[in-house]
């Protein structure tokens, strides 16, 4: 079974793009589906909350981050069984 | 467990960019040294902006000579002027084949005149390049100088954009002390003066502890200073160096302003949590043509 490793995506290399946030709350639960595309996890930023999408579909297998933990882009998220 | 606590409401919340489209617009700028006030402001629209392939240029370098508490963009020593930026400008618009662009600049007290002639340059370079680009700038008060708000209408813009950002009795507390809400009205009724066709537009920011008669008023101040267009959307907070936000305005209170903009007599008013002035910009030329 193929696994996949999901990671924060960068908004740009720019000095001026967005590095990262606090992980707010998981929104799937360790072996439950997630689609491509479906939302993972809400993370917060100084500025508003975001949603962070799986670019997967499969199940979720394992959470890299808890919540409250800071995390900057390129950091692993998750680990989803592929369909 | 104890739940968290959400730090903000239900409604500031936004998909974190990624996706095809979005990288190809993040590789495109990166390769051509651009700036975007997407990136600058840590704007939360920027997923569904880059995704839809649109971006808000910020010329005249990503450093401001101004320093107002609400701003994310850097501000201290500027940058040299990049000559060739009108260019590269033109060449990201005609890649991503952008059908109406926003134009917008750090404010450059540091140049005679103000930045007015390179933003002037970019418009037309885009215009050039592509024929069926519609474009808007968003400019600052280049001081009050009429001559510099000439320049930049001659270059031709569908949409001249001036933003008042926010109510005057706040005016003090959270802009540069160079601005003034009586010049940011100057300014707007300038260029009405002096355009014929096109609109002239302005945008405020909620949640920065204003009542709702103090919107009402600048509303009012701004229509009757030519304005026929605004934009009205919740000020977020782009970092811990930035002023708190004092209340999430709730969309229904949203609509109520946006309503009230339209009896005013706007041509264009659109009001929301997420709206900024150049979120979704295009909708102005679309919903009102521009030779009336």
């Amino acid at each position: 079974m193929a696994m996949y490793t999901v990671v924060l995506p960068s908004l740009g290399d720019g000095e001026d793009a967005l590095k990262g946030g606090k992980v707010a709350f998981w929104l799937v639960e360790l072996g439950q589906s997630v689609t491509a595309g479906g939302d993972l996890l809400e993370i917060e930023t100084d500025k508003a909350a975001f949603v962070v999408p799986s670019p997967v579909g499969g199940t979720l297998r394992e959470k890299l981050v808890r919540e409250d933990d800071d995390i900057g882009v390129g950091d692993p998220l998750a680990v989803v069984e592929l369909d | 467990m104890q739940a968290n606590v959400r730090r903000f409401p239900e409604w500031i919340r936004r998909q974190w960019p990624s996706g095809e489209a979005h990288q190809e617009v993040k590789a495109l700028l990166e390769g051509l040294d651009l700036h975007t006030v997407c990136q600058s402001a840590h704007c939360p629209n920027q997923g569904e902006c880059w995704s839809r392939r649109t971006a808000t240029f910020l010329v005249l370098g990503n450093v401001c000579t101004r320093k107002c508490a609400f701003c994310g963009v850097s501000h201290g020593q500027p940058l040299p002027v990049d000559i060739d930026e009108p260019g590269k400008v033109a060449q990201a618009v005609q890649r991503l084949g952008t059908k109406h662009l926003v134009i917008t600049s750090v404010t450059r007290d540091d140049l005679d005149d103000g930045g007015s002639a390179h933003i002037a340059q970019t418009v037309m370079a885009v215009k050039e390049r592509n024929l069926e680009t519609t474009v808007e700038v968003l400019v600052p008060d280049f001081g009050g100088d009429a001559a510099a708000i000439a320049t930049v209408l001659a270059s031709g813009p569908e949409v001249f954009g001036h933003n008042i950002e926010t109510v005057e009795r706040l005016h003090p507390q959270l802009r540069d002390r160079r601005y003034s809400y009586r010049r940011s009205l100057e300014v707007l009724q300038t260029a009405r003066g002096l355009r014929t066709a096109g609109f002239v537009k302005s945008a405020l920011m909620l949640g920065c502890g204003e009542t709702e008669a103090d919107v009402l008023g600048t509303l009012r101040d701004l229509r009757s200073s030519g304005c026929d267009a605004v934009a009205i959307g919740q000020y977020l907070r782009p970092g811990p160096g930035n002023g708190p936000v004092a209340e999430f305005v709730t969309p229904d209170q949203f609509k109520v302003y946006e309503q009230a903009a339209r009896e005013m007599g706007f041509l264009f008013a659109v009001a929301g949590p997420f709206v900024r002035s150049s979120y979704r910009s295009a909708e102005l030329l679309a919903a009102v043509p521009a030779e009336r």
